[in-house]
């Protein structure tokens, strides 16, 4: 039968393949708003057009940039262990700054003109950015959960539980740097 | 590979925790079944009304028509026809089939045929079934509200489905019901994906699992797939309406910028057609395995019904350009979907071959749940060859959007899910509750729901080739559809003896439930060998007292060297040689 080792090399392999199985879920749901995007851009004659000419650039960039150093961070949470709870306050703070950078994203655009009722082009750009901030917060969330397993019930904290959230964490900073590069960029 | 242990759960004791709020695979399942029966009723009422409008237009319906509908008189009005329709195709689809198949069944099943106590992750499973419940309320609720409930079709194209097409809250009601349904359908996916994967018993290798698990897994693997891309539809579709983007907006319902209503039905087919063979799958696995056990024999070519259902998992991925062959795509792309669709019907006609192999010299028991299985090949050979028909671009020009297509999904979406599903009621109901249901009238339920099944069906498939539209509140103020008039009267006809029929299913199952009166059921009633047989009847909460180890596939029997008197084998037996 089974030993301990065993055991819990098994519990990781289930529980990945399960968090893999929920990631090939999301990819195809943000795969179809990218479809969308796709077709509604080369369905334009003039790229960018006149909708969302004067996009804001820095605050996508911004966005980008936290995102990245967020992952990084997250990834010195799950290998440094010492150093956990700090990591972990310093990725839950990323995570809150891309959220208040969006807004401020949103509130640009508005202020630019630039309304989810201008058309195609807008409506896709806004509602893909509303989208994806609604999965951060799901990842928020997750590292909530998470941080009580790091500052409370320490002795709960598994591997399995840290490479999960991450896998979660990475996947919603690869989606944005597609995004970044797609919308804002290329 | 190694083997989790799973710990047995605590046994549940008060009534709210035995059959209200329970993380049990097999409770949830029940708590499924019951719940797409409650809407397969709601569905059918509303099948009722809808084929009375088309038999009897401008008639008041018998009985509670003047209660439904006061202000008319107990007619159906039009705008309440249109509603009828959408949300009959909307429940059938999403609240009764899918629940009675994948939840109840693939609830039911899997841990107990692949030999594992429960879910890998029994409360992700609980929080299903609550996300079908609240995603249940809300499109109830949309039947309450002043301006009606969603009445775009269940396919809710727009412009139809846009704020123009359908002013009030109806339709904002269904979009956010179907996205909780998607999200309760993706984490169910998600478990039984999970739990296929790693709890299968020692020696349960994927080809000595059961067909049935076969088909659910692999439905559940379109489901996780496919479910996000209708998802990301409804999100665009609920952002027209609520927030004043024009994803799909054109023309005058456009009051700015150009969105394009095509997009949408591309985003719908390209998860509606995997849909419908997540219906299907089930059935396909249940009636594989019912058809073996019936006929006392090994299935036919196991392995090759297995992989002809993957191929087809696989396939239903890129065709769903058949659904739109009137848009104006180019010829080349709908010769290319026309075929690859003709390519589905190669593993098709596979498995379908294999079934009739099975059968083929078998000493076949007419139980019901054989009865009902033999009905599904039936019926499903019906509803595939005319599937070909449609899949023909220059034929389906002229059949697109008539009642031949109706009569197509009916056929096979309809008749061989329904049937498939009360084959598996019928066969795993002492399984679940402990009691055997009445043969005798299961047997005339067969056949009082399969005569006028076919009449029904066949009837709309001879009205579409007629011309007949789908859809229509009343076809015959047309000239050209006129003569129809006595084709839909018998199709009604038909549909209301079907509809009567069911009362002896409702009966049986119900008095078979609480009649404590009746008999308790025997451990293996059908003598089959898979794992679920091999225990008690009704399951114990437990299921399993030690993890079972399989040595055999599921369908040995017949084989002549087992010894006198005995002519099945458990899969935890050895293989009997000569
Ligand atoms: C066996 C091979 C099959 C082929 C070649 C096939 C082909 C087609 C085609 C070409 C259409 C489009 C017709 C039109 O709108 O003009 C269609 C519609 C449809 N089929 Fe099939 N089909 C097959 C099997 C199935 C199965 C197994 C199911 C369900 C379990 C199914 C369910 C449906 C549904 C629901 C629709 C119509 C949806 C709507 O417009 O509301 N089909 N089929
Ligand atoms: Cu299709």
């Amino acid at each position: 039968m089974a030993t301990k080792a065993q055991n819990l090399e098994e519990k990781m392999f289930q529980q990945s393949v399960a968090m893999t199985v929920t990631l090939i879920a999301f990819s195809m749901l943000f795969a179809t708003l990218f479809l969308g995007f796709f077709l509604v851009r080369f369905n334009t004659p003039m790229w960018p057009p006149v909708e969302i000419q004067g996009m804001p650039v820095f605050l996508p960039l911004l966005s980008t940039i936290i995102m990245a150093v967020s992952s990084f961070t997250y990834h010195r949470l799950q290998t440094r262990e010492p150093m956990r709870g700090f990591y972990w306050k310093l990725t839950f703070g990323l995570g809150v700054s891309f959220l208040i950078c969006q807004k401020l994203l949103w509130s640009a655009l508005t202020a630019k003109g630039i309304l989810v009722s201008n058309g195609n082009v807008p409506s896709m750009v806004i509602a893909f950015t509303w989208i994806h901030a609604a999965h951060i917060f799901m990842g928020l969330a997750l590292l909530l959960w998470l941080g009580r397993f790091i500052f409370k019930k320490k002795e709960e904290l598994t591997e399995i539980k840290l490479i999960n959230v991450g896998k979660f964490w990475h996947f919603l900073g690869v989606v944005w740097l597609l995004m970044y590069l797609t919308m804002f960029v290329l | 590979m190694a083997f989790l242990e799973q710990h047995i759960h605590d046994e549940p004791k008060t009534f709210v925790s035995k059959y209200l709020i329970s993380y049990d695979h097999k409770v949830i399942g029940k708590q499924f079944l019951w719940y797409g029966i409650f809407w397969l009723l709601v569905g059918g009422l509303m099948a009722m009304l809808i084929r009375w409008t088309l038999a009897y237009p401008g008639v008041p319906f018998p009985i509670i028509g003047s209660l439904l509908f006061p202000h008319t008189g107990g007619v159906v009005p039009p705008d309440t026809y249109a509603m009828l329709f959408h949300m009959h195709g909307t429940i059938m689809i999403f609240f009764a089939i899918t629940p009675i198949l994948i939840g109840a069944f693939g609830n039911f099943c899997i841990p107990l045929m692949i030999g594992a106590r429960d879910m890998i992750f029994p409360t992700l499973n609980m929080l299903s079934f609550w996300f079908s419940m609240a995603s249940g309320g809300l499109l109830l609720l949309s039947l309450c509200l002043p301006l009606g409930a969603a009445a775009g079709g269940w396919t809710s194209y727009p412009t139809l489905s846009t704020n123009l097409g359908q002013p009030g809250a109806g339709q904002t009601l269904w979009l956010l019901s179907l996205f909780l349904f998607g999200a309760s359908s993706t984490m169910g996916a998600v478990n039984y994906i999970t739990t296929v994967i790693t709890l299968r018993a020692p020696g349960m290798d994927y080809f000595k699992m059961p067909l049935t698990i076969w088909g659910i897994w692999l439905t559940s693997i379109l489901n996780a797939i496919f479910v996000p891309v209708l998802g990301a539809g409804l999100i665009l579709l609920t952002f027209d309406r609520v927030f004043g983007t024009t994803f799909f907006l054109a023309g005058a319902a456009a009051t700015s910028g150009k969105g394009d209503p095509v997009l949408f039905q591309h985003v719908f087919w390209i998860f509606g057609h995997p849909e419908v063979y997540i219906l299907i799958l089930p059935a396909w696995g249940i009636v594989s395995d019912l058809l073996a056990f019936f006929s006392r024999k090994p299935a036919f070519g196991y392995k090759m019904t297995a992989l002809s259902l993957t191929a087809i998992t696989v396939l239903s991925t890129v065709v769903y350009g058949h659904h739109m062959y009137t848009t104006q795509m180019s010829p080349l792309l709908t010769q290319s979907f026309m075929t690859l669709t003709m390519l589905i019907s190669i593993p098709s006609a596979i498995f379908f071959a294999n079934w009739l192999g099975t059968i083929w010299k078998g000493s076949i028991n007419f139980a019901s749940p054989m009865l009902f299985s033999l009905g599904v090949v039936f019926v499903f050979g019906l509803g595939g060859l005319t599937g070909l028909y449609l899949a023909s671009t220059s034929i389906d020009l002229y059949l697109h959007d008539t009642y031949f297509v109706v009569g197509h999904f009916h056929y096979t979406m309809a008749a061989s899910v329904l049937l498939g599903g009360f084959a598996g009621t019928y066969f795993w109901f002492p399984k679940m509750f402990g009691r055997m249901m009445d043969e005798r009238l299961a047997k005339i339920h067969f056949w009082t729901t399969m005569i006028p099944l076919n009449g029904i069906f066949t009837g709309m498939m001879l009205m579409g080739w007629a011309g007949m539209h789908r859809r229509l509140y009343n076809p015959f103020i047309y000239e050209f559809m006129e003569k129809l008039m006595p084709l839909n009267k018998f199709t009604t006809y038909c549909a209301i003896a079907m509809g009567i029929a069911q009362i002896t299913f409702i009966y049986n199952f119900v008095n078979t439930i609480f009649n404590k009166k009746l008999p308790q059921a025997e451990n293996n009633p059908w003598k089959v060998g898979t794992l679920e047989w091999d225990m008690p009847s009704p399951a114990p909460y437990y299921n399993f007292k030690e993890i079972p180890h399989v040595k055999c596939g599921p369908h040995e029997m017949g084989n002549p060297n087992l010894p006198e008197g005995k002519d099945f084998q458990y899969q935890t037996e050895e293989l009997v040689k000569a």
